[in-house]
């Protein structure tokens, strides 16, 4: 007989320490462990996720939003869509739920360290994008110039609002933001799709790591920019979505090309995925 | 190497049953063949290639993974014993490639569970079961070379029998079997394999056209063809050995609680890549069939193939049974026709 009693599938119970509403659909969970204690020991990294499970609803895959470097709380940004995140959504303060993880390849902190950056988010996409910005600007010194792109698709759905309005204050961090539409001419900013931004800035792709995370129509658009910038393609990392059921490489949902999404990913530069056609 | 005389068969089965569930070949309503639970009464030797391959014992097509009550997830591991007698070369291929994937790198329990627990007899096949075995081109049989706890060889009155494993050394400790381990056996053993490879052609198709997908040299046309014609029934990832993908959903049995279980899935539904937002990465019909068939000829590891060619392991069930002939055997050849 074997030992079958290290069980990637077992989820653990964590509970809610309190909830945020962003904008309309969208909401923060600040998680903390059952045995009150701090994530340290959870060993998450920017970028990666867990699998959340309320039973009845099943598990769902959802980015770590907060950094490691700030343990006290794990937080996810969920946007609600169907069954497991509406479920979610009846929950408050002091609800148990449960998860697992943390899983898949995160932002490529020591390849990044050293470099100038610049962070290219789109909608939720900043949700997975936050737990490397705020990590970067935890850990200033062991990066160079970050710069900070975010597009959403009107005024009312810019996440995470109060945080980044106060990036306009810190002299080391440049915040560039852009809405597709405003219909009501509110927005003092950028009107336009997020590539657009890329006039106010001063790129130099040989110091440079270009990281995304969006939609994929935003991949196309911003890789086309990148590239014709010149931009080497293994410095551009962009997190990417797919349906996952177990998030340990084993149910196939997310497989594309040679590649396992959960396992190889969420995190590829493009190098190694620009040969996988359905990738993008 | 060990001899059984066929008339002592039943008596060794049902030995076994005494220590393990015993799975055998039985001719069932309507002629079928299943592989069941041994009953002398529809046991039979005659029984060519059974339609379902025997990943259900490792991979089971719906099973419980987790029994769930106020809020703890208890794993419900597998702690049968099970003994699969007469699989072939194919299947048992199948099993070694599955077992490698589903454990390796991240370790999947219930299915070690299962897998650890497990005997396999092979039954070495003496020729082609059917018009569509390749096993001879994916190296797969007609006989297994490695994993199996215990071989058989049909040699007329009385099979030959080859260990494989410590498993099959206790096994063929049974009453019935006398040692062979003599010239002449090993010979007629010989004899055996050569003939029977003899008797299944190749398919030199099958690595053209990995060659092909290798250069990536297959038209999207081709595909489209196959997608248009695909009826999405699935049945060809449930009939293949090597597919193990699956879903994983939750079943209340009220009061909060309520199983968690897993069943069989399939990269042919267009649901399987679908996301939250609607977004489908695989959007046609014909892109979800070439997935289907690069992974099983383009993208496997050499970790998993054992001393197989690739992830088909030759059997021919998808082209036995798909409804408008869409095999593999159909594909490799549409890809290594096509102009290039
Ligand atoms: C790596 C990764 C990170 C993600 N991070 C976030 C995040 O930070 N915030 C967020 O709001 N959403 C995120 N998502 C998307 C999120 O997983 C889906 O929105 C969620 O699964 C929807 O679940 P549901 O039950 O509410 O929806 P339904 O449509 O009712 O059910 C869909 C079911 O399909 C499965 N599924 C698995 N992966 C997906 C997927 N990508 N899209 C759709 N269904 C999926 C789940 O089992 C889910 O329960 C992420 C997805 C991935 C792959
Ligand atoms: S792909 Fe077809 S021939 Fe190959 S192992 Fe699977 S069912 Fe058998
Ligand atoms: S989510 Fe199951 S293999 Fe990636």
């Amino acid at each position: 007989m074997g030992d079958y009693s290290t069980n990637m599938y077992s989820p653990r119970a964590v509970s809610i320490v309190r909830t945020l509403p962003q904008i309309s659909e969208h909401r923060l969970f600040q998680l903390k462990l059952e045995d009150g204690g701090t994530w340290d020991t959870f060993g998450h990294q920017p970028g990666q996720f867990i699998e959340v499970s309320l039973f009845g609803k099943g598990e769902a895959p959802i980015s770590i939003s907060s950094p490691p470097t700030r343990p006290d709380t794990l937080e996810i940004c969920v946007r609600r869509t169907g069954k497991l995140t509406d479920a979610l959504f009846e929950l408050g303060k002091g609800s148990r739920l449960h998860i697992r993880g943390p899983y898949g390849k995160g932002f490529p902190l020591d390849r990044l360290k050293g470099n100038n950056l610049l962070l290219v988010a789109g909608g939720l996409g900043l949700a997975p994008l936050r737990s490397l910005l705020l990590y970067v600007l935890d850990r200033r010194d062991e990066f160079g110039d970050l710069i900070l792109m975010y597009g959403t698709n009107s005024p009312d759905n810019v996440l995470f609002k109060y945080e980044l309005l106060s990036f306009f204050d810190r002299d080391d961090i440049k915040y560039l933001y852009s809405v597709d539409r405003d219909e009501e001419g509110i927005w003092k900013q950028y009107v336009g799709v997020v590539t657009g931004l890329f006039d106010q800035a001063t790129l130099s792709p040989d110091n440079t790591c270009a990281v995304l995370c969006g939609p994929p129509i935003m991949y196309r658009f911003v890789l086309e920019k990148l590239l014709n910038l010149g931009f080497s393609k293994d410095r551009i990392y962009m997190s990417l979505e797919r349906m996952m059921k177990c998030g340990v490489g084993k149910c196939g949902h997310c497989a594309m090309g040679d590649k396992y999404c959960c396992t190889d990913g969420p995190v590829f530069n493009y190098a190694e995925i620009e040969h996988i056609k359905e990738a993008i | 190497m060990k001899t059984l005389a066929k008339k002592d068969l039943v008596d060794v089965l049902r030995y076994w049953t005494g220590h393990c569930t015993v799975m055998t070949p039985g001719r069932k309503s309507h002629d079928e063949i299943v592989f069941d639970e041994f009953d002398e009464a529809t046991f039979t030797l005659d029984y060519r290639k059974p339609s379902l391959p025997p990943k259900s014992s490792c991979l089971p097509q719906s099973e419980t993974i987790f029994q769930v009550d106020s809020g703890t997830y208890e794993p419900r591991i597998s702690e049968a014993k099970v003994l699969l007698f007469g699989i072939r070369a194919c299947d048992m291929t199948g099993i070694l490639q599955s077992k490698s994937f589903m454990t390796a790198d991240t370790d999947d329990v219930f299915y070690r569970a299962r897998a650890e627990n497990l005997a396999t007899v092979v039954m070495a096949c003496s020729g082609p079961q059917n018009e569509t075995c390749f096993c001879t081109t994916t190296r797969s049989g007609p006989f297994s070379k490695q994993g199996f706890d215990l071989q058989f060889y049909d040699v007329g009155d009385s099979f030959l029998v080859e260990i494989g494993s410590d498993k099959g050394a206790v096994l063929a400790s049974a009453k019935g079997f006398a040692e062979a381990d003599d010239e002449a056996a090993r010979k007629r053993v010989e004899l055996f394999r050569h003939e029977a490879q003899g008797r299944i052609a190749l398919l030199p198709e099958v690595s053209q056209a990995m060659e092909r997908l290798e250069r990536g040299g297959v038209s999207e046309e081709l595909w489209d063809k196959f997608g248009s014609k695909c009826i999405v029934c699935g049945g060809c990832t449930y009939v293949c050995p090597t597919c193990t993908c699956f879903n994983v959903a939750d079943r209340h049995s009220g009061n909060g609680g309520g199983e968690r279980i897993r069943t069989w899935d399939a990269c042919l539904y267009a649901g399987f890549t679908k996301e939250a937002s609607g977004h489908n990465p695989r959007k046609t019909q014909g892109l979800r069939i070439k997935r289907r068939h690069e992974h099983k000829l383009l993208y496997y590891t050499d970790r998993d193939t054992h001393e197989g060619l690739c992830t088909c392991v030759g059997c021919g069930r998808c082209s036995d049974y798909c409804p408008v002939h869409i095999g593999t055997i159909e594909v490799v050849k549409a890809i290594a026709g096509e102009q290039s």
